[in-house]
């Protein structure tokens, strides 16, 4: 048997939010030093995942599940503890966020795809794919703000389906658009189970989850229980 | 305790450092492209801009400020040109983390580049109406090969002052969003310290180090000594502002590098 590559490993990781009621000021930092809300979103949590693994994390509202895909993404680093990551995240979750509305289409798929860690080469090479399966036609050279909303979730989608991900991140509401593009990005998901990809999942449902994924975890209140 | 944080990518590191420039780049074409999209005059807003605050403040001033210059709207105008982009840089670079946010949750990339592209796509303005502004000086006559070496100098100065001061005014403000009023409010009480409508040698002698202490004072005489030939005041104390510049810049850098691995967590 081939040895497991580990894809993502935490160990102990904690994170620690200051809480604001309001918008965080300096004024208001020198007027009242001690009071400091924190709140404990991830409480010594530590996991690997191995490459070729779907672990599908269930959880309620709350519990820690936005905070520990955002560690594994990058996007916000722990109060303590260590992350591994090893090859490219891409996140299938706020798929239309970072695109710039004065900009084309064309011009979005380039700096979307730059945001998401592509490289210019890469993208040119997968232009017309991006293009295609996003079904945006004559709008490509349409500044972005003509677009419906539909269609900045196609794009933002086949964007980041043709980033060639190692590890995806995918969220159970994640169905873009109407009933035909449904079909074919819930096909896309498919497609990156049946290869074997490293898949990260967040849901409420626990039917779902265990039905897709190969392991399942639980998360409640910042602490993973199995 | 800190968290150590490690991501590996198929990457080489030159490979790295080249999707770096190659992310800056692609962010200062989109800034300049994404503001002039729908201006109809469109590039001529970078020079105007420039050229009405000139006549405006140009015909006021010079009824009242005994300024020994052959021309005081050329005098002004090449002061008023790294004022308006020190200034534009940095008012903003400022908020700029904050109204980015939709990009910072959405996915992990160097962070620095939406500032850097902000400061390179008002470089590109600099560049723009320095070179128009060359010309006009080429028809009045007086420019000197030699003194315009320094500009590409005064100009790479400026820039990293533009920058250290973004990175550090925008990391603060991802923390203390009132850091944006006190840009807003601090910016044009600078532009009446920093010798742009008058010249030093107005203001009392052993005032002249505190004018230094403005890093604006001395950048601004290198420009005026470029383009203009103007004397510098006090040299001496021009080498101490170029340390002090880049001291900020990298200031700057530290302190949007350490900021910026929890810039989700503040916006």
């Amino acid at each position: 048997m081939k040895k497991k590559q580990i894809a993502i490993e935490l160990k102990n990781i904690t994170k620690r939010y200051v809480l604001h009621h309001e918008k965080p000021t300096f004024s208001e930092q020198v007027i009242r030093r001690s009071k400091r809300e924190e709140f404990l979103a991830l409480d010594d949590v530590s996991l690997t995942i191995y490459k070729g693994e779907s672990v599908g994390i269930i959880g309620p509202n709350g519990a820690g599940k936005t905070t520990l895909l955002k560690v594994i993404a990058g996007i916000t680093t722990p109060t303590s503890g260590s992350v591994l990551v090893q090859g490219r995240v891409v996140s299938l979750i706020d798929l239309e966020a970072g695109f710039n509305p004065e900009l084309t289409g064309e011009e979005n798929i380039y700096l979307n795809g730059l945001v998401i860690g592509m490289r210019r080469k890469e993208i040119e090479r997968v232009f017309k794919k991006i293009v295609a399966f996003a079904d945006i036609g004559k709008f490509i050279d349409a500044p972005l703000y003509t677009y419906s909303q539909g269609m900045k979730l196609r794009l933002g989608f086949s964007v980041a389906v043709h980033a060639n991900p190692d590890i995806l991140i995918l969220d159970e509401g994640m169905t873009a658009g109407d009933e035909g593009f449904r079909k074919k990005s819930g096909n896309r998901i498919r497609q990156f189970f049946e290869e074997k990809k490293t898949i990260v999942l967040v849901s409420h449902d626990m039917h779902f989850v265990t039905s897709v994924s190969t392991r399942t975890l639980m998360l409640t209140e910042g602490n993973v229980t199995y | 305790m800190a968290a150590t944080v490690e991501f590996y990518q198929t990457m080489k590191l030159s490979d790295k450092q080249l999707f770096w420039l190659e992310f800056v780049w692609a962010m200062t074409i989109k800034e300049i492209k994404a503001r002039y999209k729908h201006a109809i005059l469109g590039f001529l807003w970078i020079i105007l801009n420039p050229l009405l605050q000139m006549l405006v403040i140009g015909f006021v001033f010079q009824f009242f400020l005994p300024v020994h210059v052959d021309n005081y709207f050329l005098f002004l105008f090449s002061g008023l040109l790294p004022w308006i982009f020190f200034s534009f840089t940095l008012s903003k670079c400022t908020p700029a983390i904050v109204y980015e946010r939709s990009l910072i949750k959405k996915a992990r990339f160097p962070r620095e580049a939406i500032i850097l592209s902000i400061v390179f796509s008002n470089v590109f303005h600099l560049l723009v109406s320095l070179a128009l502004f060359f010309v006009v000086l080429l028809f009045v006559g007086k420019v000197s090969l030699l003194q315009l070496a320094l500009l590409p100098i005064a100009v790479v100065w400026i820039t990293l002052l533009a920058s250290g001061f973004s990175l550090l005014a925008t990391a603060l403000n991802a923390r203390f969003r009132d850091v944006n009023f006190f840009v807003q409010a601090v910016v044009p009480l600078w532009f009446y310290a920093t010798p742009i409508v008058y010249t030093l040698d107005l203001i009392p002698q052993n005032l002249h180090a505190l004018f230094y202490l403005n890093p604006m004072t001395a950048v601004i005489e290198a420009f005026r000594f470029a383009l203009l030939g103007m004397p510098v005041t006090q040299a001496s104390l021009w080498l101490v502002s170029v340390a002090a510049s880049l001291l900020l810049c990298v200031l700057g850098w530290v302190v949007f590098q350490r900021e910026s691995r929890y810039f989700d967590d503040w916006v």
